[in-house]
């Protein structure tokens, strides 16, 4: 729930200061925070702002429609009050564009969607502006063209009908776009930039998807790359065939829907496509279409929701703002949903718009008054208390990492290897595992110090994780605390006497059984007892270990397993 | 004339008949150990009463391969004994067979014993013999080998034969070691002279009171030293906590004292917890490897316990189940909800609290809780951190009361002046909202997020009362109050740093 945790994908736009401006109809300010202001409504920040140029975060991963400059100047022209309610978009007619789907193309990439935008005016911002949605809308909504991908065309070169079909690999050849041989498909895949980053959505099919036109020339290979003849879109272009391909055709509706509404913003005339698919389920689709959901949310769960006192007219006037159209009564309010809300699943979406209209900063807080009793958990409390007796002792508490390494956790404590805990996509090697003892990270902190004046008294109480067949997750969490001394004349007995203390202050008895362990000095290691059950090992390091390390000091410690020692 | 310290008093006694004495013999004339020695000359030194004179020696050992030299005889006169053996005569490929040393080893001895004319070469056959008349005599270097085979010589007592000696064997790889030493001398000055005979008798004087002096009452008799109290002394290191443990636990201590109490959940998560009961859809872009760490072995954990809940997810991903919602219209799998990964973001504990059976209604949860992204570390991101997450569960909890969590929270614990809400995403809840705080010196600076729990969460976990789920983004403002701009501050490995940083 913090920025920090990064869980969304926050997409970011680049507009032209003066084309928002122009698009919105209103003065806005320049100054980065106040424009913030502004853009708030789109859930919209500031990054930059440098040469005319600024960059926007989206913070809202669900919400396409804000993803380029039209949409956000939509919106924006709805909060400032320059044009609310529902903006109706239609299509001009019939571009006499037909589609004819390959049967084959079922159970490899089912549907196709396209439109025909004639007279736009794609000055360079625009068309940046379209390429970037195009982008965008592929990566996140389209889930790296998984499950939908979008091509643009010159529609002036293209000779419809068009056939989506299917081919060999090797059956066909063309020049992809910003190359200049031919190349087939597999060449494609081998070769290409894009041919490498999507070539995994095709690859394992014996067909491969092929976009063509009556006179047989190649306007794509969807979703990979577009030809470089057909498939580049200029400046000079008037007229655009937008297409979208996929395994989700309402997806693949919505995403048409979100590119042609941004297009007819800039002026675009949208014409539509007839799609032939030869499927037992789905036979002749019309595209784009632009069709406005209606919703029924009963009065009441406004106020109830933003904690408010709406009246009718205060939600009606706040639903148009956010662009719905809207009518109320005492008892429900009646929405129409905008076509390219494709993030609208639930009545408290729209409750959150018409809170968003009414501005956050208006709603004064209330701390809610519920009596409920505050408490730590009973393992902090323990860990509180041990951290206490450490310090006492003299220790310096440190904080380390609990994702590690087989090498710092076993060859380096000169112990055998055993199972752990290990990701399958670490993003380094030092980084691969979670720890299963606590010693190995203190003494990875000791070797980052050894120019510092000794002695070195250090302890740390964390997390480390075993497994555990009996667990829902096969693991389990280990509250551990483990110290070391290091210094010219460090050794076992000074570091018992550590324990001793620790022991004593916890009102617990322990004994000490000598066991043999790779990472301590064979006669100098003992393993610690409570109640006959091993709880924890102590012992002066083995040489070969502070080797390994680099530390040139002597060194002894112990670990204890606080869980089982409060359990027994 | 200035008091001298007891030290300076037993130097200069030590050195009043010869003037001049090595450091080792001040040391044992004047019955101190060598540390003090240094030191009271260094202070005498400085009041010009003493010069400390250095002469420079070098000691010469034998090296790994002077030591074989003494064992085995120097590597030609192998060769030569071993062709004497073989009647004086030998054929330069024999040579390695007949004298048992390897190929290399014979190349050197042929060119020593070239250089000092122990053998000759002779074409017989085409082919090249050595011949050697008579065991030669021991040179120079030998001899210096023999010597140093007790011990030690010093160069520059060397006599010129075994000088020689060594000139030819320095030219040879490890047989020598050289160390520089120095030797110190202690010899006093006029003026030290001077103040060396006018002391006459150590008056009784101690530095350190003892129990036996107080117990006696022979302190009475003594005169205790006095301190430079200026002087530096030692360091001294007390044991503390961790910095960014302390601020942490003093968070802690004050979302308790607001009636928060602490949940519990596990590193290794179930993806169920982590992503599905929160309406994550299971194609979801953050739900990529690039995001989530997966555990490798067990791929999958067991979700028995849970059937009730996982069944009505499913539904509410594929249909909107009775929450009202469309839903993800995606297929769900059951399969991928029992993967496990690591934690990554403490909402999952809060879903693990709404099916906890112990759930409080009216209740208010937090966790502190160590969460991982598959990130690469450097200043500004960790691929491990703590996040601070909560919920506050109650019948008519409203938007309203959300915010004055926040409110709260801004006010509280980041000592905010002012406090600002903007509309934020989350796919989790909705309203959703980012939290911002104002404090004198830093300015604005976001300061968490929040928002109500989706119908599509809590209904199926069987919760029908609104949720409040609030995240605290303090590292920042930890790092700001400790002007660090380096995230792996945080987990520190910098020993110096942490006994140097106060408390406030």
């Amino acid at each position: 729930m913090v920025a920090e945790a990064g869980v969304e994908i926050m997409p970011t736009i680049e507009v032209i200061f003066n084309d928002l401006q122009r698009l919105v109809g209103s003065r806005l300010p320049r100054e980065p925070e106040k424009l913030s202001e502004v853009l708030s409504y789109v859930k919209g920040e500031v990054e930059s702002f440098e040469d005319e140029v600024v960059k926007i975060e989206i913070k809202d991963g669900n919400r396409p429609d804000l993803w380029t400059v039209e949409g956000v100047a939509r919106e924006l022209k709805g909060a400032l009050g320059i044009e609310k309610g529902l903006k109706a978009y239609k299509v001009e007619g019939y571009s006499t564009v037909e589609v004819h789907v390959d049967p084959k193309l079922e159970k490899i990439r089912p549907y196709i969607g396209a439109a025909v935008i004639k007279n736009v005016k794609l000055n360079n911002d625009a068309l940046r502006g379209v390429i970037n949605l195009q982008e965008k809308l592929d990566q996140t909504y389209g889930r790296k063209r998984k499950r939908t991908s979008i091509g643009l065309y010159n529609f002036d070169l293209v000779k419809p009908p068009l056939y989506y079909s299917a081919v060999k690999p090797t059956a066909v050849s063309f020049v992809p776009l910003d190359f200049s041989e031919k190349m087939s498909l597999k060449e494609i895949l081998e070769k290409h930039p894009k041919g490498l980053e999507f070539g995994h959505i095709v690859k394992n099919q014996h067909f491969w998807p092929i976009f063509t036109d009556s006179k047989d020339q190649i306007l794509s290979f969807p979703p990979i790359i577009n030809s470089n003849d057909l498939g580049k879109v200029t400046e000079e272009v008037e007229n655009v065939l937008i297409e979208v391909t996929g395994t989700s055709l309402e997806t693949l509706m919505n995403t048409l829907t979100i590119v042609t509404v941004s297009l007819a913003d800039r002026g675009g005339k949208i014409y539509s496509a007839k799609i032939f698919y030869p499927y037992k389920d789905v036979k002749t689709v019309v595209t784009p279409k632009f069709e406005n959901k209606t919703m029924t949310i009963p009065t009441k769960l406004f106020n109830e929701i933003l904690g408010l006192n709406l009246s009718l007219k205060d939600i009606t006037d706040n639903l148009k703002k956010a662009r719905y159209g809207a009518s109320a009564t005492p008892e429900r309010v009646i929405i129409e949903v905008p076509c390219y809300r494709v993030d609208i699943m639930h009545a408290v979406d729209v409750i959150e718009d018409v809170g968003i209209m009414y501005g956050y900063n208006n709603i004064e807080p209330r701390w809610p008054q519920l009596a409920t009793i505050g408490e730590t958990s009973q393992k902090e409390k323990i860990s509180d208390l041990v951290r206490e007796v450490m310090i006492g002792l003299g220790f310096q508490e440190v904080l380390t990492f609990s994702m590690t390494n087989k090498e710092h956790l076993f060859d380096k404590m000169c112990v055998e290897k055993m199972a752990v805990v290990e990701v399958s996509n670490p993003k380094t090697l030092t980084y691969t595992c979670l720890r299963n003892w606590l010693i190995p990270s203190l003494i990875e902190f000791l070797s980052n110090n050894t120019h510092v004046e000794y002695p070195q008294k250090i302890f740390e109480v964390s997390d480390c994780v075993l497994f555990d067949e009996r667990s829902e997750t096969k693991t389990r969490d280990v509250r551990k605390l483990a110290c070391i001394n290091s210094h010219s004349t460090s050794n076992f007995n000074e570091t018992k006497a550590v324990l001793d203390s620790l022991f004593l202050n916890l009102a617990l008895n322990y004994q000490l059984e000598e066991i043999r362990h790779g990472s301590f000095i064979e006669g100098r290691t003992g393993k610690i007892l409570v109640k006959g059950e091993k709880v924890g090992i102590i012992g002066e390091l083995n040489p070969e270990v502070l080797e390994h390390w680099k530390l040139g000091t002597p060194s002894a410690g112990f670990e204890v397993d606080l869980d089982k020692i409060f359990e027994i | 004339m200035a008091e001298f310290h007891q030290l300076e008093i037993k130097l200069l006694q030590a050195l009043r008949e010869d003037c001049r004495l090595s450091f080792e013999e001040v040391k044992d004339k004047a019955c101190i150990s060598g540390d003090s020695v240094s030191r009271a000359a260094l202070w005498l030194s400085s009041k010009n009463l003493l010069k400390i004179e250095r002469k420079q020696r070098t000691i010469v050992q034998l090296g790994s391969e002077g030591k074989r030299f003494v064992k085995e005889g120097v590597l030609e006169r192998i060769l030569v004994q071993s062709i004497l053996e073989a009647d004086g005569k030998s054929l330069i490929e024999d040579l390695s067979k007949i004298s048992g040393l390897s190929d290399e080893d014979v190349k050197i001895a042929i060119g020593w014993a070239r250089r000092k004319k122990w053998l000759r070469f002779k074409k017989e056959e085409g082919k090249t013999v050595l011949l050697v008349q008579s065991t030669p005599d021991v040179e120079p270097d030998e001899k210096l080998l023999e010597v140093l085979n007790k011990g030690y010589v010093i160069l520059e007592e060397l006599d010129n034969e075994l000088l020689t000696g060594l000139e030819a064997l320095k030219s040879r790889p490890n047989v020598l070691v050289f160390k520089e030493e120095a030797d110190r001398f202690l010899a006093l000055t006029d003026k030290g002279l001077e103040a060396a005979k006018k002391i006459t008798k150590i008056k009784e004087e101690a530095s350190q009171l003892t129990p036996e002096l107080i117990q006696s009452g022979n302190w009475r008799q003594i005169k205790l030293r006095k301190y430079n109290i200026k002087a530096p002394v030692s360091n001294t290191w007390p044991g503390k906590k961790q910095p960014y443990k302390r601020f942490l636990d003093e968070l802690k201590e004050k979302l308790v004292a607001f009636g928060f109490k602490e949940m519990a959940g596990s590193i290794v998560e179930l993806m169920f917890f982590n992503c599905d009961a929160l309406f994550m859809p299971q194609d979801h872009p953050a739900r990529e490897i690039h995001d989530i760490y997966l555990v490798k072995e067990p791929r999958h954990g067991d979700l028995s316990s849970y059937r009730k809940f996982v069944g009505n997810v499913k539904n509410t991903h594929q249909d909107g189940w009775k929450t009202g919602s469309t839903g993800w219209k995606s297929r769900y799998s059951i399969r991928e909800a029992s993967s496990l990964v690591l934690r990554s973001h403490g909402t999952a504990l809060s879903a693990r609290t709404l099916v906890n059976k112990g759930l409080e209604i009216p209740g208010k949860y937090f966790s502190i809780s160590r969460c991982y992204r598959p990130d690469v570390v450097d200043r500004s991101h960790l691929t491990e951190f703590n996040q601070i997450e909560g919920i506050v569960v109650g019948k008519e909890l409203t938007f309203r009361d959300l915010l004055g969590v926040l409110d709260k929270f801004a006010r509280e614990v980041a000592e905010a002046d002012k406090v600002r809400f903007r509309p934020d995403y989350f796919p989790f809840t909705e309203p959703s909202v980012e939290l911002s705080a104002f404090k004198k010196g830093y300015g604005w600076v976001e300061f968490g997020g929040a928002g109500l729990f989706r119908p599509e969460v809590c209904l199926p976990l069987g919760v029908d009362v609104p949720v409040i789920a609030w995240g605290l983004g303090v590292d920042r403002l930890f790092m700001m109050k400790g002007e660090i701009d380096d995230i792996r501050s945080l987990f520190t490995r910098d020993l110096e740093w942490l006994r140097r940083q106060g408390l406030r």
